[in-house]
């Protein structure tokens, strides 16, 4: 067997276990959605399901596929445990109560605090977070280990534990929030702005982190042709660097933004009140239970996968050739 | 119009030490030595991208060592191109000009004619990513010339094209270099692309600079053992002193040499190797007449190298054999066969190496 023949065949099985791996996660669904009783979804998992396998190529199996038959099994288990939660909540929540959710005044000024809130925590992200996130990807430095570190440590730390944290220095009586009050008469704590700072905590990492990796992506010697061409430092940063990685800092503005906005356990500590959309609804599951939440739980859930589906769409919708490789 | 005065810079993993070199206006300079050398860094000195931690540089008389690379008026040209990839061939060729002086219609049109001498004013509306390598290289280098910088430096700008493109390109930078009288530093690994290119080559090794001067010198007078197996060498031998004072003489086995340099009769402590230069030797059938210089031995081998025939002389006293080239014309004449006994004149084709 040539070389060629060896990779065509190679090719070829993958193929066809990609096809049965099709059927395997579409099956644990098709199951639970005919138990359920919801035949015309579970019809269309079926059809979903027979239509990706004959995609993909005609089912065969061979005896060194049982392994693999194995993993598809296992990890579609996983995939069922994801989804499953999700498409029931949609699925079996009347959809006029879910309309209804959305005329509710409490709910909405929760949602546009939220959201906004969400907006203003991802923008003093990007306008801290780029600079550090080029300073990071650019500068080698005593003590850049332990600077990494630290953007990553909002992601472990428990985030009421955040919160409790932040109080400390920008409540009533913290360190840095005592004398704004006395000075300013500001107050960051149950205000629009101590939601804004816990969001900052608890979704900066993901504007670093992404920036930093754009950065790296950017040969360092592209900005010092531009240095050369006369257009300084900050020339080559704003008319080369940025242009180039634009795609990776709004794809970590969008999961700041995203993290932001489903963060409940630092802002609750800070500021309860005003309501943030989270807040709401445990405020509500708490007072009258999960039947009556259920509704705003699945706006919730909509909005939420709205945001997830941009992110996901955006730098593929755009993704042009001439953006550097 | 570039003057390095003892330049030096420290990083961790490597330095350039005490680099002196001047490139007057309108000269050509190449910059040759092995990968890891420290040409692209000392280039990088001269553009400003790091600064030395030692030494000064001046270009066109000003000091420039503390300025940043926007404020020298030196142009740079990569070997992997770096057109800008989201900018197309126009607006790379444009984007220097913002930071210049002038109207927009001037701009425009230096733009038009850079590109038209370089032959790439049909790809104006073109992104990187549809340009072949030469291409890519002229806009690199067209996009350097537009802001009319006072320095051209091209690191390995050749290296990472085809062979006939890369020739193209060649004859293409030794006649802008002429029409525009600039100012060049070309850094390559390839001696033969610096001997071609340079008015002038410098040789570096090692983060420091071991020769500069002509390419005709380089490969007659190699300064250093390193100069010597750079430019590929052969009949390297080991030498001593021998004599007194004016008798002074370097001896390796039977070939005997006058240390010319005052250098070489200073002192006897350092190493001192002696050169033949294989060219130069003449070679005469036969024992002949003894004398200075001539060496007695046999053919060993005989090879056929195209331009010339290598041939290979086991001498007695020499640690290895003599290798000699003789031109086409002189071996139709007379061939040496193997084993035959020969007569290699030497004479003075014997450079004096101490270090």
């Amino acid at each position: 067997m040539s070389a060629t023949d060896k990779k065509q065949a190679e090719g070829f099985s993958y193929r066809q276990v990609s096809a049965f791996s099709h059927l395997l996660v579409f099956a644990p669904l098709f199951i639970v959605f005919l138990l359920f009783g919801r035949y015309a979804i579970a019809g269309a998992i079926l059809a979903a399901g027979i239509l990706a396998a004959r995609l993909a190529g005609k089912p065969q199996r061979r005896k060194s596929d049982r392994p693999l038959v194995v993993f598809s099994i296992v990890g579609g288990l996983l995939i069922l445990f994801i989804v499953l939660p999700i498409l029931n909540l949609l699925f079996t929540t009347d959809p006029a109560r879910i309309a209804a959710m959305a005329r509710d005044s409490s709910v909405r000024s929760a949602l546009f605090l939220t959201l906004g809130a969400a907006a203003a925590s991802t923008f003093i992200s990007l306008l801290f977070g780029i600079p550090l996130a080029y300073v990071l990807a650019r500068e080698q430095f005593a003590g850049k280990a332990a600077v990494e570190g630290i953007v990553d440590m909002p992601v472990v730390i428990p985030h009421t534990i955040a919160g409790i944290a932040l109080l400390f220095i920008f409540g009533r009586a913290g360190i840095v929030g005592a004398p704004l009050n006395a000075s300013f008469h500001v107050v960051l704590s149950d205000s629009f702005w101590g939601i804004v700072l816990a969001m900052v905590f608890v979704g900066m990492p993901f504007v670093v982190n992404h920036s930093r990796d754009g950065f790296l992506k950017v040969d360092p010697r592209m900005e010092n042709v531009a240095r050369s061409l006369g257009a300084g430092f900050l020339g080559a940063f704003f008319r080369v660097t940025i242009p180039l990685t634009w795609r990776a800092l709004l794809s970590g503005a969008i999961m700041t933004w995203a993290r932001a906005i489903s963060e409940f356990g630092s802002v609750a500590v800070i500021a309860y009140y005003p309501r943030t959309i989270n807040t709401l609804l445990f405020e509500w599951y708490n007072f009258f239970g999960y039947t009556y939440t259920k509704p705003l739980a699945a706006l919730l859930l909509l909005v939420a996968l709205a945001i997830f589906v941009t992110l996901r769409a955006i730098p593929r919708l755009t993704k042009a050739e001439h953006d550097q490789t | 119009m570039i003057r390095l005065e003892h330049v030096s810079r420290r990083w961790p993993e490597f330095s350039i030490t005490d680099v002196t070199l001047e490139v007057t206006e309108g000269q050509y300079l190449a910059i040759v030595g092995p990968t890891g050398a420290g040409k692209t860094l000392l280039l990088e000195l001269l553009l400003g991208v790091h600064n030395p931690d030692r030494g000064r540089i001046f270009v066109g008389g000003k000091d420039v060592t503390v300025l940043p690379p926007e404020k020298r008026g030196i142009g740079m040209v990569y070997q992997d191109y770096l057109v800008f990839p989201h900018l197309n061939v126009e607006q790379n060729l444009a984007f220097g000009l913002r930071y210049q002086r002038g109207s927009r219609e001037s701009a425009s049109q230096k733009v038009s004619e850079t590109a038209r001498l370089l032959g790439i004013d049909h790809l104006m509306h073109r992104y990187q990513y549809t340009l072949s390598g030469g291409e890519k290289q002229r806009v690199a280098i067209g996009r350097a010339l537009v802001t009319e910088p006072r320095v051209l430096l091209l690191d390995e700008p050749l290296s990472a094209l085809d062979r006939s493109t890369a020739r193209r390109l060649r004859t293409e930078l030794k006649s802008l270099h002429a029409s525009k009288k600039l100012t060049v530093v070309h850094v390559t690994h390839d001696l033969s692309e610096a001997r071609q290119m340079g008015d002038s080559i410098a040789l570096m090794n090692d983060g420091e600079l071991n020769f500069l001067g002509a390419a005709a010198d380089l490969l007659r007078r190699p300064p250093t053992l390193f100069a010597a197996k750079f430019i590929g060498a052969v009949n390297v031998y080991r030498a001593r002193f021998e004599g007194e004072d004016s008798e002074r003489q370097v001896v390796a086995g039977p070939i005997k040499a006058q240390p010319a340099m005052a250098k070489a009769s200073g002192g006897n402590t350092g190493m001192v190797h002696l050169i033949v230069h294989p060219d130069e030797v003449c070679l005469l059938p036969g024992e002949t007449a003894a004398g200075p210089n001539l060496l007695r031995g046999e053919v060993t081998r005989v090879a056929d190298e195209g331009n010339y025939v290598e041939v290979l002389i086991r001498i007695e006293d020499l640690p290895e054999p003599l290798t000699v080239y003789i031109s086409r014309q002189s071996a139709r004449a007379q061939m040496p066969k193997l084993g035959a006994s020969v007569t290699a004149d030497v004479g003075n084709a014997v450079h004096v190496l101490c270090e």
